[in-house]
């Protein structure tokens, strides 16, 4: 897109977000399965964010330009996780120091020696494990809740367990809020403060489990409590420097269960991309500079 | 790597006797005993920030703070060089005021620092902790800039028993390196700063008995009570932290669980030990997956988690009944009891005891542990310890409380069973990138003790984690088993290998004296089978070559894509907008082995995912003799461990780290080896910075009529590299005797100021003849260094197995000839530039040696890591030997100059 375009429509789109803005307490339109954002422009996708989520105009074009680099470096490559990544408000889920960061392709300090996981691993995360509407989904350590809220755009059985209390207080509290402005899709997700060693034996089994807590082995509660044929995803390694790693149980038709481990890339070698910068839609450079 | 340890030396000047300072014995012993306490404090101070640093955050960053900081030392000779006249004129106030503020700045340093909340993990996605670090810099650095001011102002006013004042310096230094480590007994982290506050309190005391008067005793008092007072009394009630620690410490974790309980601590110079119960604990390092589907549950409860200087965890074990060791079959550590029964164990690296749990469960006959630790075998013989572990080491045959590798080297014993198993912490936290330490006991050499160490028919077991991918660390203990068994028996070499590993997790080498039968095989097999792990080697393993292109050329890529001199990007980024995907990223990769449509490939590796081939392909060149020319091809550096190179770390090959500069988030596990590079820029831009100032200021044209002033220069700065260099290198090099960074640090630089303080002491004799005298002296010192650089490994590795005590002693007898001798050239140069009248290049050339020994400490990591350790000393010596003739230009009186 060209600056000047990109300039002028924002302009006339802040405008027009703007004196809604103080009445939008709510979400115009609550969320449905079926609900397909625009992604033909980003102006028409920032006027369809402001009309139908009353969300803020600047942060709705960041996730258009962060969805943009996504689709280019193959994070994101079905239709129904890319509606998810776009109608899923990371700004909300990020500190007040690092909201200017927001979309910024890099992990974020939450607090508690916690990180926000990068929109690009987010999304490589969850278009690997497909998740299918009506799905269960296990996530294990909720952090700062964002990684839920995006699946719960493709599931309405989200359930998510924190280890630290205080962290799981706050995000739950975050997600009430939204659900009060009108974010429906949260109340899909089901929230506890736990020990996610165990998994959650009584709604479990799970179809797909999100693994995003450092633990030198898999959990065998884990492993039983996904189905067959299921997937999970662990990253693995510290905060900065993690593979992800993809879990497969596999049933066989005699019974035999077998566990395959790949990454997310599928097993094959790819390019790492290093942090992006943006400044409109456009990549200059990296974090570096 | 430990860094800059400096004599806290400052600035002299001319010896013009009409400026010295006059005084009776008394006052004189008074200002020696306040020059030693002063660089005492100095240095202790150094040794606290890195402390701290390591307990808070990351040590790495301590090391780094320190070198710059004490560029203090050259940024006051710098200024002392422009206003000398005013620094003459004022120097009994500006050095009171300057040893007045050290203690109170050092204090409110800490507190600052402790306040920022410097995040290192977040250095380069976020601006902030960049002006955060910077911060850090300039607040560390005040009261080293107080300290090097006091010094100075006393060495300007010292010209005739300058010799005497250098001793004190540098033996005030060094006895009060080794107070420290007496302290690291007394205080926890935080409160180590009551070290060098106290030998501050202490050179307050001596000074104002001296040149500094009775009256400045009110003053210092009230700055001690308010140094004393603001850490002590005034922090913890107004709730400052005087040790944060980051929340990406391992410790972190474990003290937020709800129902955490720190059951143990203790302080010693082997680190801050702390013990943490809590159900929320789980450990089973490297489990196989197949344990969820083939035995009862892992027991609750099994674990307490064990933290050195808030790193880990390390999980210590409950002692488990039998029905809850069923889990045990499941971990890479159980391998070697496959194949031997009853057997006789050693276990090198006790760790948290599970590999201990895991042999005298599995049929072990007899156990012999080794912990080098001797803080972490304290806490076990602790009641806490011994009622959770059920006395695991009561339970074992044999406790050697020192390295296993120097126990093997010199008993007769022979083993069935040695086992390295993951014996360090998981690394599951990061607080910036991980420390470059030296493993002595992953080296070739010491790989060789262990396989010597062999019954006939025994088996050696090295379990390591296998978490990276591209995959470095575990490349290189596949090349370091290989090269060892090379020099073993190199007859069996492709029959003694076994070799597993679990993608993201664990790898195991099994290496059996003599060869492995085949039936041993069949069941290593079956097991490795049965537990889902992957076959990397065996004898008569199948590698398919025709992955081996793909394989390199594709890591390549990964790292390297768009870069440099790197392949092309393979999706265009920059213009394209938003849309669909248009191919996958690597087409000609192997298939996803989870996915549902794998098909069968062209190669026997389809549907394996490319760490696992790489493996294969090491094994497969390692022992058909090819891995040189693989090595060279594959992305990372995967040389072998020595003892002159023992690092898992420095991947990053020299000639493309300018090629990574743009994707430093890609190598975040090598931020502490880039680190030590940023470390020997910033010096070496400092250092030419600082160097300039009196140039800026018009002191060409006085240096331009001084003779021998770059022979000088040269003498200078080859004095000042070459010495901390040697103090840096042997650092390193000793911990292999003494088993601990801290414990090393602190003999080597108190045996290194020590003896050369007492061969400046004794320059003085030789200054008549020193024409004649120096030139062996310096011939001497290259030579002994060349030599020690040679085979002091082999000297350390001889005393390794001795008492402590007894290697603390010797470690002193090995330090004292280079050091004594390196006494004695900086004052034998300083007084003869002060006879001759060279004032102005006698100050600015100290401020070039104190600029180079900063840069020479930056750079000494650099070459560790590069060229072994062994080259630190060597250039060290070779230094010395530079300084030999440029010694010729600094005595040159001008009537007949020889070299300038």
């Amino acid at each position: 897109m060209q600056r000047r375009q990109f300039l002028a429509g924002s302009a006339g789109l802040l405008t027009a977000a703007l004196a809604p803005r103080f009445a939008l307490a709510n979400v115009p339109t609550p969320f449905t399965f079926d609900m397909v954002p625009p992604t033909g422009s980003r102006e028409e996708f920032v006027k369809w964010g402001v009309s139908q989520r009353g969300e803020d105009p600047k942060f709705l074009g960041e996730r258009f330009d962060r969805y943009g680099a996504l689709v280019r470096n193959e994070d994101l490559w079905e239709d129904r996780n890319k509606h998810a990544f776009l109608l899923t408000p990371r700004e909300e889920f990020v500190l007040k120091q690092n909201l200017g960061r927001a979309y910024d392709h890099a992990f974020l300090d939450i607090g508690y020696g916690v990180t926000i996981s990068g929109p690009h691993i987010v999304g490589r995360m969850t278009s690997t494990i497909d998740v299918k509407k009506g799905e269960k989904v296990l996530e294990i350590g909720t952090g700062s809740g964002y990684q839920s809220a995006y699946l719960s755009h493709l599931t309405y059985n989200v359930y998510t367990i924190e280890i630290i209390k205080p962290l799981a207080e706050r995000t739950r509290s975050i997600y009430d809020a939204l659900i009060e402005r009108g974010y429906n899709e949260f109340k899909g997700i089901t929230s506890k403060n736990a020990d996610g060693y165990y998994g959650w034996e009584e709604a479990a089994p799970f179809d797909k489990i999100i693994v995003t807590c450092g633990i030198d082995h898999i959990p065998p509660p884990l492993l039983q409590q996904l189905k067959p044929n299921g997937v999970m995803v662990i990253p693995v390694g510290p905060p900065g420097a993690q593979r992800v790693l993809k879990v497969v149980k596999n049933q066989a038709e005699d019974g035999t269960i077998t566990v395959a481990r790949s990454d997310i890339y599928g097993g094959r070698i790819v390019s790492f991309v290093p942090f992006t910068k943006l400044e409109g839609d456009v990549i200059k450079g990296t974090h570096n500079e | 790597m430990n860094d800059r340890f400096a004599p806290a030396e400052a600035l002299p000047a001319a010896p013009v006797a009409e400026d010295d300072l006059v005084l009776d014995p008394r006052g004189r012993l008074a200002l020696y005993l306040a020059v030693g306490l002063a660089a005492g404090a100095v240095i202790a101070l150094q040794i606290d920030v890195m402390r701290v640093f390591a307990v808070g955050s990351w040590s790495h960053f301590g090391s780094f703070v320190v070198s710059l900081a004490m560029l203090g030392f050259g940024l006051t000779s710098a200024v002392m060089c422009v206003a000398k006249t005013w620094f003459q004129r004022h120097w009994l106030g500006a050095a009171s005021v300057a040893l007045a503020l050290f203690g109170p700045l050092a204090v409110a340093a800490n507190l600052y620092v402790q306040k920022l909340g410097f995040n290192a993990i977040f250095l380069v996605s976020d601006p902030a902790q960049k002006w955060r670090l910077l911060q850090i810099f300039v607040a560390e650095l005040t009261p080293f800039l107080a300290g090097a001011v006091f010094l100075g102002c006393v060495f300007l006013k010292s010209n005739r028993i300058f010799g005497r004042v250098y001793f004190a310096d540098l033996a005030g230094a060094g006895l009060c390196g080794l107070v420290f480590l007496g302290a690291m007994y007394l205080f926890r982290p935080e409160n180590l700063i009551a070290a060098p506050l106290a030998l501050w309190l202490a050179a307050m005391i001596a000074w104002a008995f001296g040149p500094g008067g009775l009256r400045a005793l009110a003053p210092f008092a009230v700055l001690a009570a308010l140094a004393f007072g603001g850490h002590f009394v005034a922090a913890p009630a107004l709730g400052l932290s005087r040790l944060a620690v980051n929340d990406y410490k391992g410790v972190a974790y474990a003290r937020k669980f709800p129902d955490s309980k720190r059951i143990y601590e203790s302080v010693s110079p082997f680190g801050y030990i702390e013990a943490y119960s809590s159900s929320y604990l789980h450990f089973a390092p490297g489990l196989s997956d197949n344990a969820a589907f083939n035995m009862p549950a892992v027991p609750a409860n099994a674990y307490i988690a064990m933290y050195v200087d808030s790193d880990g965890p390390i999980g210590v074990i409950r002692n488990l009944p039998d029905k809850d060791t069923a889990y045990f079959r499941f971990l890479p550590m159980y391998y070697p009891y496959v194949i031997k029964k009853d057997p006789k164990v050693f276990i090198t690296q006790f760790g948290g005891g599970i590999s201990t749990a895991v042999a005298l469960r599995s049929g072990a006959k007899e156990v012999t542990v080794a912990e080098g630790n001797r803080a972490v075998l304290e806490a076990f013989h602790s009641k806490v310890f011994k009622d959770f572990t059920g006395d695991i080491l009561g339970r074992v045959n044999k406790v050697i409380d020192y390295e296993g590798r120097h126990y093997l080297a010199h008993t007769q014993e022979r083993y069935d069973v040695i086992d390295l198993s993951l014996a360090d912490s998981t690394g599951l936290s990061n607080p910036g990138g991980f420390a470059i330490v030296e493993k002595f006991s992953y080296t070739r050499e010491a790989m060789e003790t262990y396989m010597r160490a062999l019954a006939a028919g025994g088996v050696l077991a090295v379990t390591l984690w296998n978490k990276e991918e591209p995959p470095k660390s575990v490349l290189r203990l596949y090349a370091t088993m290989a090269a060892a068994a090379e020099d073993v028996d190199s007859a069996h070499i492709a029959d003694s290998f076994f070799v597993a590993s679990s993608y993201l997790s664990t790898a195991t080498v099994l290496y059996k004296r003599g060869g492995f039968a085949e039936d041993e095989i069949a069941k290593l097999r079956d097991h490795t089978k049965a537990m889902s792990f992957d076959e990397i080697y065996s004898p008569g393993f199948f590698y398919d070559g025709t992955q081996t292109d793909r394989t390199l050329d594709g890591y390549v890529e990964q790292i390297f894509a768009g870069a440099a001199g790197g392949p092309p990007t393979a999706a265009p980024a920059a213009e394209a907008g938003p849309g669909e995907p248009s191919a996958q990223a690597d087409p000609a990769g192997p298939a996803d082995p989870t996915g549902p449509g794998d098909e069968p490939g062209a190669n026997g590796d389809t549907g394996v995912v490319p760490a696992t081939i790489m493996g294969r392909l090491a094994w497969a060149s390692l022992i058909n003799g090819e891995w040189p020319k693989i090595a060279q091809r594959y992305v990372f550096d995967t040389r072998i461990l020595t003892n002159d190179h023992p690092y898992f770390a420095a991947y990053v090959k020299t000639k493309d780290l300018p090629r990574v500069l743009d994707r430093l988030e890609l190598l975040q596990d090598e931020w502490g080896y880039l680190l030590i590079w940023a470390t020997l820029g910033v010096a070496c831009l400092t250092a030419c910075v600082l160097l300039a100032f009196p140039v800026i200021w018009g002191w060409r044209a006085v240096f331009s009529q001084t003779p021998g002033k770059f022979l000088t220069i040269i003498y200078f700065a080859c004095l000042g590299a070459g010495y901390i260099m040697v103090e840096v290198g042997l650092i390193a090099h000793f911990v292999m005797a003494l088993g601990n960074a801290t414990v090393s640090a602190s003999v080597l630089i108190t045996g290194m100021l020590v003896f050369s303080g007492l061969g400046s002491l004794t320059s003085e004799r030789i200054l008549p003849k020193m024409r004649l005298a120096m030139p062996p002296i310096f011939l001497a010192i290259g030579a002994l260094l060349i030599l020690y650089a040679l085979f002091l490994d082999n000297a350390l590795d001889a005393i390794g197995a001795l008492p402590y005590g007894a290697r603390l002693l010797l470690s002193f007898v090995f330090i004292a000839p280079p050091a004594f001798l390196m006494g004695f050239p900086m004052p034998t140069a300083m007084t003869t530039l002060g006879r001759l009248g060279k004032d102005h290049m006698f100050i600015w050339a100290w401020g070039v040696n104190g600029c180079f020994s900063v840069i020479g400490a930056a750079a000494a990591p650099v070459i560790a890591t590069n060229f072994g350790l062994g080259a630190v000393i060597e250039i060290a010596g070779l230094a010395y030997l530079l300084a030999l003739p440029a010694f010729f230009g600094v005595i040159s009186s001008g009537r007949k100059p020889r070299f300038a």
